[in-house]
């Protein structure tokens, strides 16, 4: 049977891995391809790399990243967030390496965009990303770039409900960063409950992804920050979580530590 | 020393890039190209895709290598199609509207009846005793597609359930295609794609 995933997050600021603490201050981890390096590694079930500050300086995607990504060997599924504006983009991040990629701020700006590469792509690269929060008896969708929320539009769900995207990456940007910060109520009260969701923001405490991963709308769970204070974090996850119907923790690697004799 | 080179048929769609990192960790010599030279001159095809089938099949199409695969699947040239590679060897497709395909191995590519897509890691289940995929029974790989292949019994080998069950390797001869993506399914897509590349090539 399909297991459901966890996927392991490097967030990029100025072309630094950072540690995100509700999208509002950010340190810095060191360079993006040593993270990425060791999410493959470790055995991520997928890695999402998301680069914050392209769609808000209307920069574009960060094609030199996704090359140098692509020229490590990765063989782990890798996702791809950041300054989609158009076709075009898409299809070239998928050429450099992305096998799926995140789309945020033509969500709001241009929706024929996002499905025409439906249509090249197929709905199974697409991936919507949004920002929510649990705000007084209703969900709330942040528009990052001008800092403002609203309800999710009728026109955004026709867009999910219809299958031009085939996930929402929900992210509980308030709690993002805190030690068991996700709201439950952002997958639970969502208004789609069909959707697949990749929920994350907060999430460390194996006790919440359990709940999450238990619920028939979740099929994966994002961790960033919090893989980054050990080796293996997301095996050790895995392991606390063996009940849950997740591939099984691994420790290997394509490198062999012993020399052939 | 003799080297096994696996020739990546470049046709302009997805990314090549994963796959030959794969071969080339493994100790394949690879070679990337549309020219049909070149790709003659190495001892197995691959055949990667992400998209959509009538994009891939035009592709295939506008560079003359429709002819070509047809011809070396005839010849017994041993040939691994990848994911919509799996599904661009099967005789047409309903993906968008009806394109025939390369019919290298007869079958047509349908949307997924019980679900919208399927993503993420499945366990293969072998159906058929083969040599190339025991070790993969039981394996679990990433998988990333919204169309499968239905066809004739006998050229399913391997299975997944999602929860229904849909062809997940398929094999004519020296044909063979999977569904998944072993280059993205961590050590055991390795196994996998080094007993597809030596079995089918010291056949």
């Amino acid at each position: 049977m399909l297991k459901k995933r966890v996927v392991g997050v490097v967030t990029i600021k100025n072309g630094w891995a950072v540690q995100s603490f509700g999208y509002r201050q950010y340190l810095p981890l060191g360079k993006p391809e040593h993270l990425v390096e060791n999410l493959d590694r470790w055995g991520a079930d997928e890695i999402l790399v998301q680069v914050i500050d392209r769609s808000a300086n209307n920069l574009g995607p960060d094609f030199e990243l996704l090359e140098r990504l692509g020229g490590l060997g990765l063989e782990t599924p890798l996702i791809y967030a950041g300054g989609i504006r158009s076709e075009s983009d898409g299809v070239k991040l998928i050429q450099l390496g992305a096998d799926r990629i995140v789309i945020d701020s033509l969500l709001h700006d241009d929706l024929s965009s996002v499905r025409q590469l439906s249509a090249r792509l197929g709905a199974q690269a697409l991936i919507a990303s949004m920002p929510l929060s649990w705000q007084d008896g209703a969900i709330e969708w942040l528009n990052y770039r001008q800092r403002s929320a609203s309800l999710i539009s009728p026109e955004i769900m026709n867009i999910i409900e219809s299958g031009v995207i085939s996930e929402v990456l929900v992210t509980d940007w308030m709690h993002e960063g805190k030690s068991g910060g996700f709201d439950q109520n952002i997958v639970s009260q969502f208004p789609l409950q069909n959707v697949p969701l990749i929920a994350f923001g907060g999430l460390n405490a194996t006790e919440q992804m359990a709940i999450l991963l238990q619920q028939s709308n979740v099929s994966a769970i994002a961790v960033g920050n919090f893989l980054s204070y050990k080796e293996h974090a997301i095996q050790k996850f895995k392991e606390l979580l063996a009940d849950m119907p997740l591939r099984l923790a691994v420790y290997e690697s394509k490198w062999s530590l012993l020399a052939d004799v | 020393m003799s080297y096994t080179t696996v020739g990546i048929v470049d046709y302009g769609i997805g990314n090549h890039t994963s796959v030959m990192h794969s071969f080339r960790d493994l100790g394949f010599r690879v070679r990337i190209s549309a020219g049909i030279k070149v790709l003659s001159s190495t001892d197995i095809l691959v055949l990667p895709g992400v998209g959509a089938f009538p994009s891939a099949m035009h592709a295939l199409h506008q560079r003359d290598l429709v002819g070509y695969l047809q011809e070396q699947a005839r010849e017994q040239r041993p040939i691994i199609g990848i994911c919509l590679g799996m599904q661009l060897l099967a005789s047409a497709s309903h993906e968008h509207h009806f394109t025939t395909g390369l019919n290298l191995i007869p079958g047509e590519v349908m949307p997924l009846t019980h679900s919208k897509w399927h993503i993420g890691w499945n366990t293969v289940e072998c159906i058929q005793e083969d040599p190339l995929l025991q070790a993969s029974d039981g394996e679990s790989f990433y998988f990333n597609h919204s169309f499968s292949y239905q066809g004739p019994a006998e050229y399913q080998v391997c299975i997944s359930r999602h929860p229904e069950p849909l062809t997940s390797v398929i094999r004519r001869g020296s044909v063979v295609g999977v569904q998944f993506h072993p280059e993205k399914s961590q050590a055991t897509g390795r196994t996998l794609l080094k007993n597809l590349v030596e079995g089918l090539v010291h056949a």
